[in-house]
């Protein structure tokens, strides 16, 4: 039997191509996974570790202080204390506070303030460009830090003192702080001690790092050092470096996961490619298998020989991919490592067994797996079949299909109830096991489109026969092939749907997204411009009223509108209840929310709006009780807002609030609203040089943000558009493969149409509009699935979505399936139109 | 003789004499000129309007060889073959591919019909690469004589091999072409089916003028023709008019012998 399997491989090896490079994709995906995350955790490790390996000892703030305040920082006495040990030769201690640094146009860069380290010999950052600093007026930046202001090494910065004055600083290096580090959210620029302590102005150290005296062991050092410093905590150097890699495995992880899912995905079509690969060759075989079986030999046989040839198949395509993934994981590393922060030109690449085995492994078994229903089936093959000539047109045959009628409406009808279910579930909110419940709906209904596949196939080309027929015989002959195997032409087709479902599905929920928040952004924020305080917990400081006032003045602004925020000990079950008013701009017009009912221009005096999880069921007319700084008072609600968005605690008029909260005088925000006829520029001006003097204050753009929000979510969908590409890809490959069986299969009616005067362009016409028509169907399913599941996804995550179908990406997934069909048609109709009319004549 | 007057066409009335199809001196050779298999070796052959021709000889005498010349299917290594007034060995493949689709019908031994399409798309499938249209009254006189009426809505798989070698005969019949070629049209049929599928295209030759050249192996179906040729090793090496059964015979055993 190996014979006969290796000889037969060898005869068609032609047809397996196409195949293989189904598998080899998929293998080349998974692998490539596996070295690219693996290389990129090894740089990571080798980045954080580097930094704590080369210490003894590192001491920490005992931070498990069971209240949840903050840890109390190591004293100089403990750090003397550690120095003066005989086993230690030095110790060095790490101070860390807040030193907000202005980017080019004198605000401070992000949303938290950049953190101030020190850093020297002693302790364990190094530059990884440049020197440290070792003078007052010099600093080094973080990476990350350097990258987001543009400064390089000899720039001139600014940054601000826990005061608020500013200093310049000339950069002398960049410092690694490493992925998954403290800094990764606030940045962070180093000082060398002394000026560090002067522009956070903290006392008191955030990590102390030993090293040992020559001889001792790190654990000797370690336990030296844990006696003297009271109740911090003490780790080796080893320990600490462990830690940190954890942390910065963990970001990697989430890396790793979402293109695992990816490369499953493309497995999973592959497998459907080679599903239907397997049974059009089996079923082309039958004959062969027949003859085999009349001349002896048995039903184990004839499996065990199409299972070799999968695990023949499997294994060498798996071997190419693993070799190809390696390639593809190392160069994508190369190229993309550095955006995520991994040093590329020292890490080699990583290359574990479990890359190979899984590689090998995964490509074989889903081979063998996809092959085994075939294979059962070409046992079932009579040794009479040998006689009877071989069916080409089965599916004409075929009836309705009750049965699969009956099944397809009933997972249809149970992912109608998994939706429902899912919408219910999260009727009250986003829900993740909504989620969850969508994402089993979207199965049953594509196993629905699976089972009704062929149906579905059949109906769709019974209905664009007639506008098929009207384009000639090649578009009559394409609508009769068709339908002729509408199982083949089915699974052919929705290998390409799952892709086509996806992206589509995906492009929804993104397109649904932007409207929403821009619509959000519109009806809650109808501003162009607002102001708020940097986000820092220390000092929770507002915005200063001249502010507002230079605002006011500036001819280029129409409105400025301040809120002002008090906390209070609020109702039964909140402790914190916000309580806020508007002033310069009305409640319903110039400040929006979501509403669940009553009308927020109702809000007067003596009435609030109140948000739905603070009115605890109260509705529009009842009274809600506030605790004021005059006591408590009773208010009538106007208004119930979702939370969500715009109002989310109590707002009341501002002469009420005046009243009741006479201390809480700094704004929280201050909004602005351009003048008509304004310049955007004056506009832009005008805001940035009413808040010249107070560098901290955050500015934001309605426009800019939109664009930020379009911008981030124009890019997530490439990205993941690219990703399912592939999957795309293989199942192009499928439609090729099926359309080059079909024309094998098919050399005989070729030749006869030929004869009979179908020209060379009309006949390879009639295989593009075939494999043309397969892949619409196959699309057109993908965005019917798509549409209806990204919605329903959409609406379970995101509460008051605002369905967006994004005709133009749709559109364009559609032309890029006509175009793959054309191309998936391109070899099939080559092999059609050279062979000869005579020769397949002869051939019986 | 009111069907002959209504079907056949003007052009077939006033030409009588010239011969639908003349082949002179065609060489087929396979391969390297020298060494190669030489296929038909200098036959020249006339095909009058409206006479049924049988091609009969040895396996391996060049018979199919000479109808796919004859029929623009493969070209002839030397020599020419006119078709009316055209000279096919020097027409380019779109060309031939137009005249075949125009002027010449085919039926073949097996696989005739695409097994899609019922009898009647098939039968009408050459007028839709064509998008001739139809003459209606002739689509049901054919159908009609080959006794199809009551088949045509069904697949090729579901009609026997008799039935389905009808509807080629239907097909090949249908466009009026200046000439059919069947190649061993009965050789898969049984002698009832055979006789029925031979009768018609003998019919259509007596009574539509029609030009029939068939290959076959069976000297009883050669019988049905108005002539036989017969090819030995690539050579016309006899003909016989008005054949029967047994003349045929004896002349084959003598070629074989
Ligand atoms: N494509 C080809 N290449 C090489 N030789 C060929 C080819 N086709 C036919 N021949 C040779 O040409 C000769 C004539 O073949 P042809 O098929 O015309 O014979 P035939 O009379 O139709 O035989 P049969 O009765 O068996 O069908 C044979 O010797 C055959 O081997
Ligand atoms: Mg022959």
């Amino acid at each position: 039997m190996l014979r006969t399997t290796l000889a037969g491989l060898r005869m068609h090896k032609g047809r397996l191509v196409t195949t293989a490079l189904a598998i080899i994709l998929g293998v080349t995906f998974v692998s490539g996974t596996l070295v690219f995350t693996g290389t990129l955790n090894e740089s990571f490790n080798a980045q954080v570790k580097g930094s704590a390996d080369g210490f003894a000892a590192i001491v920490l703030p005992d931070n498990d202080q069971g209240d949840g305040s903050e840890p109390t920082l190591l004293s100089q006495r403990t750090l003397d204390d550690i120095a003066a040990l005989p086993e230690v030769t030095e110790a060095g201690g790490v101070i860390r506070g807040d030193t907000p640094l202005l980017d080019t146009e004198g605000r401070v860069v992000g949303n938290l303030p950049t953190a101030g380290v020190s850093v020297g010999d002693s302790t364990r950052y190094s530059a990884a460009e440049g020197e440290l600093p070792a003078d007052a007026d010099e600093v080094a930046l973080a990476t990350g830090s350097a990258r987001e202001t543009g400064h390089g090494i000899g720039d001139e910065v600014q940054i601000l003192d826990h005061e608020g004055a500013e200093h310049t600083f000339t950069v002398t290096g960049l410092v690694d702080f490493g992925v998954g580090s403290e800094f990764s959210f606030t940045g962070a620029v180093a000082f060398d001690e002394t000026t560090a302590k002067e522009m956070t102005g903290v006392d008191g150290l955030s990590e102390i790092n030993v090293t040992g005296a020559q001889g001792t062991t790190d654990e000797a050092v370690t336990e030296a050092v844990a006696a003297v410093a009271g109740d911090a905590e003490v780790l080796t150097g080893q320990e600490f470096g462990q830690r940190l890699a954890e942390n910065a495995g963990a970001d990697s992880q989430v890396l790793t996961m979402a293109l695992m899912l990816f490369a499953l995905i493309a497995m999973f079509v592959a497998s459907i490619v080679i599903y239907n690969t397997f049974a059009i060759l089996l079923a082309q075989r039958q004959r062969e298998t027949a003859l085999l079986r009349c001349v002896g030999a048995g039903r184990g046989q004839v499996f065990r020989g199409a299972l070799l040839e999968a695990v023949i198949i499997g294994a060498v395509s798996s071997a190419v991919g693993v070799l190809a993934g390696i390639g593809v994981g190392y160069a994508g590393f190369a190229i993309g490592g550095e955006t995520l922060g991994a040093t590329v030109s020292s890490t080699s690449v990583v290359i574990g067994p479990a890359v190979v085995v899984a590689g090998l492994a995964v490509g074989t078994v889903m081979t063998v797996l996809a092959m085994l229903v075939p294979a059962i089936r070409s046992t079932r093959v009579p040794p009479l079949a040998a006689l009877r000539t071989s069916a080409t047109a089965q599916g004409l045959e075929q009836g309705i299909g009750w049965v699969r009628i009956a099944g397809g409406v009933a997972l249809f009808l149970l992912a109608a109830a998994l939706v429902r279910w899912a919408m219910a579930l999260s009727s009250s909110g986003p829900s993740e096991h909504g989620l969850l419940v969508v994402t089993l709906g979207g199965f049953a209904a594509f196993l629905g489109v699976f089972v009704l596949g062929p149906l579905l196939v059949r109906a769709i080309v019974a209905a664009l026969g007639a506008p098929m027929r009207k384009l000639g015989a090649a578009g009559a002959l394409a609508a009769d092939n068709t339908r002729r195997s509408p199982k083949r032409a089915a699974t052919a087709m929705i290998a390409l749907t799952v892709g086509a479902a996806l992206i589509t599905g995906y492009s929804v929920i993104s397109a649904s997204m932007e409207s929403t928040i821009t619509d959000q952004l519109e009806r809650q924020f109808p501003v162009d411009y607002t102001i708020t305080p940097q986000f820092d917990t220390e000092t929770g400081e507002g915005i200063p009223p001249a502010v507002a006032g230079r605002l006011e003045d500036s001819p280029a602004i129409a409105t400025v509108i301040t809120e002002r925020t008090a906390y209070t000990g609020g109702g039964e079950a909140r402790t914190d209840l916000p309580v806020s008013a508007y002033y310069g701009g009305a409640v319903g017009t110039d400040v929006g929310a979501s509403l669940k009912s009553g009308d927020l221009s109702d809000l007067a005096p003596g009435k609030v709006v109140v948000a739905e999880v603070y009115a605890e069921g109260r509705d529009v007319g009842a009274t809600f009780t506030v605790p004021t700084e005059q006591g408590e008072r009773d208010f009538e609600i106007a208004a119930v807002t979702a939370g969500t968005d715009g109002l989310w605690g109590v707002t009341m008029d501002p002469d009420d609030f005046a009243t009741y909260f006479p201390d809480a005088t700094d704004a929280q925000s201050v909004s602005v609203r351009a003048a008509d006829g304004a310049e955007d520029d004056e506009v832009h001006d005008a805001v940035y040089a009413a808040v010249e003097d107070d560098p901290t204050l955050q500015v934001m753009s309605t426009a800019q943000l939109k664009n930020e929000i379009t911008d981030f979510l124009d890019t997530a969908f490439l990205v993941i558009a690219a990703m399912l590409g592939l999957s795309v890809l293989i199942a192009v490959f499928g439609i090729a493969n099926t359309m080059a069986l079909s024309v094998l299969e098919r050399t005989r009616e070729s030749a006869l149409l030929r004869a009979m005067g179908l020209a060379k362009g009309q006949l390879s016409r009639m295989l593009s509009m075939e494999a043309v028509l397969l892949c619409l169907i196959g699309a057109v399913l993908g965005v019917g699935l798509g549409v209806v599941f990204g919605w329903a996804a959409g609406t379970v995550v995101l509460s008051d979505l605002l369905l967006t179908v994004p005709v133009a990406r749709i559109a364009l997934l559609i032309a890029v399936a006509v175009l793959a069909g054309l191309l998936a048609s391109v070899l099939p109709a080559r092999t059609a139109g050279r062979t000869s009319i005579t020769g397949a004549l002869a051939s019986e | 003789m009111n069907e002959r007057a209504t079907l056949a066409t003007p052009e077939q009335r006033s030409y009588a004499a010239p011969p639908a199809v003349t082949a002179r001196d065609l060489t087929k050779v396979y391969g390297a000129a020298h060494a190669g298999v030489r296929a038909l070796d200098g036959v020249s052959l006339e095909f009058t309007r409206g006479e049924f021709t049988a091609i009969m000889g040895p396996s391996g005498s060049g018979k199919s060889t000479l109808m796919h010349c004859l029929a623009g299917l493969d070209s002839a290594t030397s020599g020419s073959v006119l078709l009316g007034g055209t000279d096919i060995t020097r027409l380019g493949s779109r060309q031939l591919t137009l005249l075949r689709r125009d002027r010449i019908g085919f039926i073949f031994q097996s696989f005739n019909l695409l097994p899609m399409l019922t009898a009647e798309q098939n039968i009408l499938l050459p007028s839709r690469i064509a998008k001739r249209t139809v003459d209606r009254s002739r689509f049901d006189h054919i159908v009609n004589v080959v006794g199809l009426t009551d088949r045509l809505d069904h697949t090729p798989s579901k009609l026997s091999g008799g039935q389905q070698q009808r509807v080629a005969v239907a097909r090949a019949l249908l466009n009026e072409p200046e000439v059919v070629y069947a190649d061993e049209p009965t050789g898969n049929l049984d002698s009832r089916s055979g006789a029925e599928v031979l009768a018609f295209l003998r019919d259509s030759a007596r009574d539509l003028h029609q030009t029939v050249v068939m290959v076959t192996h069976d000297p009883v179906a050669a019988a049905y023709a108005d002539r036989v040729v017969f090819l030995r090793d690539g050579r016309l090496v006899g003909e016989i008019r008005q054949p029967d059964a047994e003349t045929v015979l004896n002349c084959l055993v003598r070629l074989e012998g």
